[in-house]
């Protein structure tokens, strides 16, 4: 880990990023939203719901990475549309994930943070080609990446000139074939161990079992995860993508009211930890020091 | 060569043939202008004739006869309704034309290729009304609409302030990825740099914006959008690649709508043009009546001649009726103090919608 001049910077400061009103890395963000956009009706419906539950951003794939060549691809641009749409009438902020390099400039004009998937987290030049747009990052562990491979990750992209990574533990292959992937919790404590960015968690992918999903959210939460990311769908049994996966409505309002009591407690209860505490410090400091807004 | 290829073909001919159809309804509905009843006999007789002669290869001369009965008794009926012909520089789907709707529904609006045609045929009373941009709120002045509104017989009956948004537009078998060439006039060019410059874009200039989405829909060059008006995707039948492309969202043109006869209904605005004498304190001498008077004046602008150096013509805008005491005090006034003077018309305010 010598090498991370950038992603390993340890100066006390934790960097926050700024998406309209969400504060990243400071306050707990949750993202949620369908794992792949099909339609303007299904986004807006699940857009709605997951805002009323109390969401901060809306997630939605365009561009889908499949294991087959023969399953749904998503939309393409037609999808970053509907999710322009979906912004527009919820006031939610989205997410999307990024394939192809020729993509980057168009996506980043539609949404207001990039993501890259585990299967490109080492793709070299998809991180440097993000580097050089004004908008966050989200970085996803590649599923078979350790710690250091994943900062370097990141430090391709802050090297490139962008400085707003976060970072996202989405679970690894281990020889356990009932869970989708294995989620390894410690990625947030030894991220923040190791580097100042924001990290958060996918249960969803993670596990690949719905049954799984808030219980290991709220582990999440627990071991100090900055935000959540989650799949939601109205109709699972009819997705195009991931449906068996995706949590329905109802589910993720429980989950959203179960993760904010959590949420209470730990403000309550460790507030006056040191852990906290320092981290609360740390934070004035990088108010003054580098947060970047982004309008939208 | 299969069928999908062949109906793809088949369905870019019909749309031609219908915006080929269009034009002419245009065309009769200008021509009757220049009659006095709708129909004429002798004129439909020589079209059928010249039909049923030039048929060839597939086309009999009966169905090439069938088909112009029908096409001139649906010119008859349009000319018959006498909707108002209002023209506008540029192709249908010009900004021009969209701030003619939100002047007044239900007219026909004719393009015309330059704002000198626009201006002849309000003169000539063969349109209605014409409507032209003077200015915008980021290029400034339209110089040659303000020219010619200071030359030609022609009077203000309305003022349209149209938001301007700008879409980028390409042909649906276009892959965005492969956007090379962007083409649009060179005032909405200028308005995307940032946009253009982000995606590497080549700006190409052209003479109108919804020209360039004609163009694109006619000639069909790969690699190539045009950044034209929202409504032109519709027209030209091109995908929206994006909306809203432009740098600044806060972008408004102000067209003047003109006829040949003073506005009917009364105004709450005027607008002169004048020239006053080369000699210190002339032109404030004329602001001055203005101010004596408390009137509030919306827009003043000096306009070259051309005719010789120096020379330039002054236009004023300001805000009352001219049927107002304070105003004809101030117009007289005004019209003794200059050289030249032209009171192009009292017309009710425009808003941004």
């Amino acid at each position: 880990m010598n090498h991370l001049k950038l992603a390993g910077r340890m100066d006390g400061s934790r960097t926050v990023i700024r998406v309209g009103e969400l504060r990243i890395g400071q306050d707990l963000t949750i993202i949620a939203g369908p794992c792949s956009v099909e339609s303007e009706e299904q986004t807006l419906t699940i857009a709605r719901a997951v805002k009323r539950a109390g969401a901060g951003l809306l997630r939605g794939g365009a561009f889908k990475p499949r294991t087959s060549p023969y399953s749904f691809q998503g939309l393409g641009l037609e999808g970053l549309k509907i999710l322009a749409k979906a912004r527009t009438e919820t006031g939610l902020p989205v997410i999307t994930e990024v394939l192809d390099t020729r993509d980057v400039g168009w996506v980043s004009e539609y949404v207001d943070i990039l993501q890259v998937g585990a299967r490109n987290m080492q793709n070299f030049s998809l991180l440097k080609e993000i580097g050089k747009v004004g908008k966050p990052v989200m970085l996803k562990r590649g599923m078979f990446a350790t710690y250091a491979e994943w900062l370097n990750c990141a430090e391709y992209i802050l090297d490139a000139g962008n400085p707003d990574v976060i970072l996202c533990e989405r679970g690894i292959r281990t020889f356990e074939p009932w869970t989708r992937n294995t989620l390894d919790l410690s990625a947030v404590p030894a991220m923040k161990e190791l580097s100042h960015l924001p990290v958060f968690v996918d249960p969803t992918h993670g596990t690949g079992r719905v049954e799984l999903i808030q219980p290991m959210a709220m582990a999440a939460v627990a071991v100090g995860a900055d935000g959540l990311m989650v799949e939601v769908h109205h109709d699972p049994e009819h997705a195009m993508s991931d449906g068996p996966q995706a949590l329905l409505p109802e589910q993720f309002d429980s989950l959203m009211a179960d993760v904010n009591r959590l949420k209470d407690a730990l403000n309550g209860t460790i507030h006056e930890n040191d852990v906290h505490a320092g981290k609360e410090i740390a934070l004035e400091g990088s108010e003054k020091g580098r947060v970047r807004e982004y309008a939208w | 060569m299969n069928l999908e290829g062949v109906r793809k073909q088949i369905d870019r001919i019909d749309l031609e043939v219908l915006a080929l159809l269009n034009r002419r309804m245009e065309l009769a509905l200008t021509s009757r202008k220049f009659k006095n009843e709708v129909l004429d006999e002798e004129r439909e007789k020589a079209v059928l004739q010249a039909a049923a002669a030039y048929a060839n290869g597939q086309i009999t001369p009966e169905f090439s006869r069938s088909l112009l009965s029908i096409v001139m008794a649906e010119s008859r009926k349009l000319q018959e309704a006498g909707r108002p012909l209002l023209g506008f520089q540029g192709e249908h789907g010009a900004n021009s034309e969209a701030a003619a709707l939100r002047f007044q529904s239900g007219m026909a609006s004719i393009p015309m290729e330059s704002f000198a045609e626009v201006f002849d045929g309000v003169e000539a009373g063969v349109l209605d009304y014409g409507i032209v941009p003077v200015e915008n709120s980021l290029g400034g002045m339209v110089s040659q609409v303000n020219k010619l509104m200071a030359t030609r017989n022609v009077h203000v009956v309305g003022e349209v302030l149209l938001p301007v948004h700008h879409f980028l537009l390409a042909l649906p078998e276009t892959d965005y990825r492969d956007i090379r060439v962007v083409v649009s006039h060179p005032q909405a060019l200028a308005q995307c740099r940032g946009f253009l410059t982000r995606h590497k874009l080549e700006g190409r200039p052209f003479y109108d914006t919804a020209g360039a989405a004609e163009m694109l829909f006619r000639e069909r060059p790969g690699g190539t959008a045009v950044i034209a008006g929202e409504s032109c995707a519709k027209l030209y039948h091109l995908e929206v690649i994006k909306e809203k492309v432009e740098d600044h969202p806060d972008n408004v043109t102000r067209f003047l709508v003109l006829s040949g006869n003073a506005a009917a209904k009364p105004g709450d605005k005027c607008s002169i043009v004048f020239s006053t004498a080369h000699k210190a304190g002339a032109l404030f001498g004329i602001l001055e009546a203005f101010a004596k008077e408390g009137i509030n004046l919306t827009r003043i602008e000096s306009v070259p001649m051309g005719s010789r150096p120096g020379n330039y013509v002054f236009f004023l805008d300001f805000l009352g009726n001219d049927r107002d005491n304070a105003v004809q005090k101030v117009l007289k006034d005004v019209r003794e103090k200059t050289s030249r003077f032209r009171f192009l018309g009292c017309y009710k305010r425009g808003a941004v919608l």
